[in-house]
C-alpha cells in the first residue's frame, strides 16, 4: 500500500498544488477580479525557491526544512508587493480586459525570465535540492498549505473583509455608495491571490527540481481558471475540488492505458492522445456544468441530508436566496 | 536609411498577418463579446491543411507517418482549400464550445475555457495525427524567384517572394472583409448583431445564422493567417499559442472588436517588433505584451476606439 502511494506520490502533491493554485484565482473572484495572473506569481514563488537554495543557502545532504520556511517568507512578500504594484495598475480594469492585462503581465514576466542570468535562461534552474526523500512526503508542506488556505479563504467570507469583496463583487458602485473601499478590496483580494499562488510555486520547485520560464504559461493561466469555473465558483470548495479533480484527470487517463483487455490502438490513444480527451471533457464541462461541479445549493441539500440522518430534521432551513452575477 | 528600410519591409510583411489574425479575432468578438481563444488552433489547423494539400510528406511520428494524400495542389488551391477547413473548423467550434452556453444563458467566461478546451483537444489531435516535429513548406513557391532586390547598388533592400506573397494576400482579405462588412446586406446584419443581439433578433435577424458565419469568416482569416506564418518559417502543432498570444495584444492594441483597428494594431506591433535593437532580440516577444499593458493601462478603448461612457 505505501509503495502504491509513494509510486503516485507526484500526482498526488500536484493535485493539492492545483487546488492551492484554483483558490489562488478564487480569492481575487471573490471581489469580482477576474485575474489570470497566478501562473506569473506561481512562477516567481518558484524562482524564489530555486534561486534561495541554489545560491544563497548551501547545503550538503537534505534540505532542512526550515529554510523552506524562509522561502516560504521571502516569496510571500516578493509576489505580495509585486502582486499590490500590479493590482493598483489594473485597478480600471474589469472583466475581459483585466483578464488580458494579467495575461500580458504572465508573459511578460515569462520572457524576462527566459532571457535573465539569475533565472537560468532558457534551460531554467537545475538540481534544486530536495528537503524530503520521496514525493510523498511533500504533502507534508503541500497538505498544511491547501488546509490553512481553505480555511482562511472559508472564514474570509464570513467576516468583514470578506463581506466587502462580495459587495464589490456584486455591484461596485452599490458597494462604493454602502461606504465599502473599493480600492481597497480589490487590491487586497488581488495580493491574497498572488502570496498563495507564490507558496504553491516555492513548494513545487522544491518538487519537480528544476524551474525554468515555462512555468509561467499562458495555457496555465486559463487551466487554473478551469479549476475555479468547472469545479465551481460559489463556494471555496468549488475550486479546491476542480484543482485536485482536473490535475488528476491526465494522469487517471494514462493509467488506464495500462489495462490489458484495451486493443492497442486504444492503449496508444490514452498514451499519446489523452490531451484530446482533456480538451473535449474541459468543453463538455462546461456545456453540461454551467455553474460548475461544486455549488452552494449541492452543500445546501448534502447539509440537510447529513441532517436528516441525524434525526434532528425538525426545523426548515431556507436555502440562501439565489444572487445573480 | 537601407537598414530602415528593411527593417520596415519585415515589419510590414510580418504585421500584416498579425492583423489578418487578429480580424478573426475581432469579429467574433464584435459580435458575442468575447474570446474565441480556439482562434489559434485554427490557424495552425490552416497551417496544416494548406501543407498537407500540397501533397508534402507527413513525417515520421504521428499516426500518420507514410501516409500519402492522393492530391498535389499548387499552393494556390491548397491554401484556398486550407482557408475552407478552417473556416469550416471555426463552424464547428462555435457549434460545440460557443451555442450550448449561449442557449441556456450561462456566464460568457465560460466560453474561454469550453473554446480553450476545444482547442486543447484540436492542437492534441494535429500532435497525434502528424507527430510532434516541426514542419516547413519548401523554400521557393513553385517557379517563383526566392527575392526580389530593390534600389539596387551594392547593398540592396531585399524582399523575400514569400513576404511580398504574404502581405499581397493579407491586404486583399483586409480589404474583401471590411468590403463585406461596411457595403453588403449581410455585413449589415452582422454590424446589426454586434450592436445589440436581442435587438438583431426583434427586427427580424437570423442571429445563429449570422453568428455562424461570423466563426466562418474568422476561421477562414485565421487559417490563411497561419498558412502564411508557416510559410515564413518553420511550424509545429503548438505554434498557434504564441500567435493566439500576440494577436490578444493586436486587437487591444487596435480596441476590441474593431476592425479597423486590428489592421492599424497588426501592423504597429509588427514594426514594433522588427525594430527592436538586435542586442535586445531575446526581448523581442515581451514587446507586444509591454504595447498591451501600457494601452490597457493608458488607452483601454484602443488607438482608434472611442471611450465608453458608463451608464448606472
Amino acid at each position: 500500500m505505501l509503495d502504491f502511494l509513494n509510486s503516485q506520490g507526484t500526482v498526488y502533491v500536484s493535485m493539492v498544488l492545483g487546488a492551492v493554485l484554483g483558490l489562488s484565482l478564487y480569492l481575487p473572484l471573490l471581489a469580482g477580479q477576474l485575474s489570470l495572473a497566478s501562473p506569473g506569481f506561481y512562477a516567481l514563488g518558484g524562482f524564489v525557491a530555486a534561486v534561495m537554495s541554489t545560491k544563497t543557502f548551501d547545503v550538503d545532504g537534505a534540505y532542512p526544512v526550515p529554510l523552506v520556511l524562509v522561502e516560504f517568507v521571502v516569496a510571500a512578500a516578493l509576489c505580495g508587493v509585486l502582486a499590490f504594484i500590479v493590482g493598483l495598475a489594473a485597478l480600471r480594469l474589469s472583466g475581459i480586459y483585466l483578464a488580458l492585462a494579467t495575461i500580458a503581465f504572465v508573459e511578460v514576466l515569462r520572457v524576462f525570465s527566459l532571457n535573465l542570468e539569475l533565472t537560468g535562461g532558457a534551460v531554467g534552474i537545475f538540481a534544486i535540492p530536495q528537503p524530503f526523500g520521496t514525493q510523498l512526503s511533500y504533502l507534508w508542506l503541500a497538505g498544511p498549505l491547501l488546509i490553512a488556505a481553505a480555511l482562511f479563504t472559508w472564514r474570509l467570507e464570513k467576516v468583514r473583509v470578506g463581506r466587502a469583496f462580495a459587495a464589490v463583487r456584486e455591484d461596485e458602485l452599490a458597494a462604493a455608495s454602502m461606504g465599502v473601499d473599493v480600492t481597497r478590496a480589490k487590491i487586497t483580494a488581488f495580493v491574497l491571490g498572488g502570496v498563495l499562488a507564490g507558496l504553491a510555486g516555492v513548494i513545487a520547485a522544491h518538487q519537480i527540481n528544476t524551474w525554468s520560464h515555462r512555468q509561467a504559461s499562458f495555457d496555465a493561466s486559463i487551466a487554473y481558471l478551469a479549476f475555479v469555473l468547472i469545479g465551481g465558483s460559489r463556494t471555496f470548495l468549488g475550486p479546491v475540488a476542480g484543482g485536485l479533480f482536473l490535475t488528476y484527470l491526465p494522469e487517471w487517463l494514462r493509467e488506464q492505458a495500462k489495462h490489458e483487455f484495451l486493443p492497442t490502438w486504444a492503449a496508444e490513444f490514452l498514451r499519446t492522445g489523452r490531451f484530446i480527451v482533456y480538451g473535449v471533457l474541459l468543453a463538455a464541462s462546461c456545456v453540461f456544468f454551467p455553474r460548475g461541479l461544486i455549488t452552494p445549493e449541492l452543500l445546501d441539500r448534502l447539509k440537510r441530508i447529513g441532517r436528516r440522518r441525524s434525526g434532528s430534521g425538525g426545523q426548515s432551513v431556507r436555502p440562501e436566496p439565489e444572487v445573480a452575477t | 536609411m537601407r537598414l530602415f528600410l528593411q527593417k520596415l519591409l519585415n515589419g510590414i510583411a510580418i504585421g500584416s498577418v498579425y492583423a489578418l489574425f487578429a480580424l478573426g479575432y475581432t469579429l467574433v468578438f464584435s459580435i458575442l463579446r468575447v474570446i474565441n481563444f480556439a482562434h489559434g488552433a485554427i490557424f495552425t489547423v490552416g497551417c496544416y491543411l494548406t501543407y498537407a494539400l500540397t501533397g508534402a510528406a507527413f513525417g515520421r511520428n504521428g499516426q500518420l507517418r507514410n501516409a500519402d494524400l492522393p492530391v498535389e495542389l499548387n499552393f494556390w488551391l491548397a491554401l484556398a482549400l486550407g482557408a475552407l477547413g478552417a473556416g469550416v473548423l471555426g463552424i464547428i467550434v462555435e457549434r460545440l464550445a460557443f451555442r450550448p452556453l449561449r442557449r441556456r444563458g450561462s456566464d460568457p467566461l465560460l466560453t474561454l475555457v469550453s473554446s480553450l478546451g476545444v482547442a486543447i483537444a484540436t492542437v492534441n489531435i494535429l500532435q497525434y495525427l502528424f507527430g510532434a516535429e516541426n514542419y516547413g513548406f519548401g523554400e521557393t513557391l513553385g517557379s517563383m524567384r526566392a527575392s526580389v532586390e530593390l534600389a539596387g547598388g551594392e547593398l540592396p533592400v531585399v524582399i523575400r517572394t514569400k513576404q511580398i506573397v504574404i502581405f499581397a494576400v493579407s491586404m486583399v482579405m483586409v480589404v474583401a472583409l471590411t468590403a463585406v462588412v461596411n457595403r453588403t446586406r449581410v455585413g449589415k446584419g452582422l454590424r446589426a448583431v454586434a450592436e445589440d443581439v436581442t435587438t438583431a433578433t426583434l427586427l427580424g435577424i437570423d442571429t445563429d445564422r449570422l453568428i455562424r458565419l461570423s466563426f466562418f469568416l474568422s476561421g477562414v482569416l485565421g487559417g490563411i493567417a497561419g498558412a502564411l506564418i508557416g510559410l515564413a518559417g518553420s511550424f509545429n502543432y503548438q505554434f498557434g499559442v504564441a500567435i493566439g498570444l500576440k494577436g490578444l495584444a493586436v486587437i487591444v492594441l487596435g480596441g476590441l472588436g474593431d476592425i479597423p483597428g486590428a489592421v492599424v494594431g497588426g501592423l504597429v506591433i509588427g514594426v514594433a517588433e522588427s525594430f527592436v535593437p538586435a542586442e535586445y532580440n531575446a526581448y523581442k516577444d515581451a514587446v507586444p505584451f509591454v504595447v498591451l499593458l501600457v494601452v490597457l493601462l493608458v488607452r483601454p478603448q484602443g488607438l482608434l476606439g472611442r471611450a465608453q461612457v458608463q451608464k448606472v
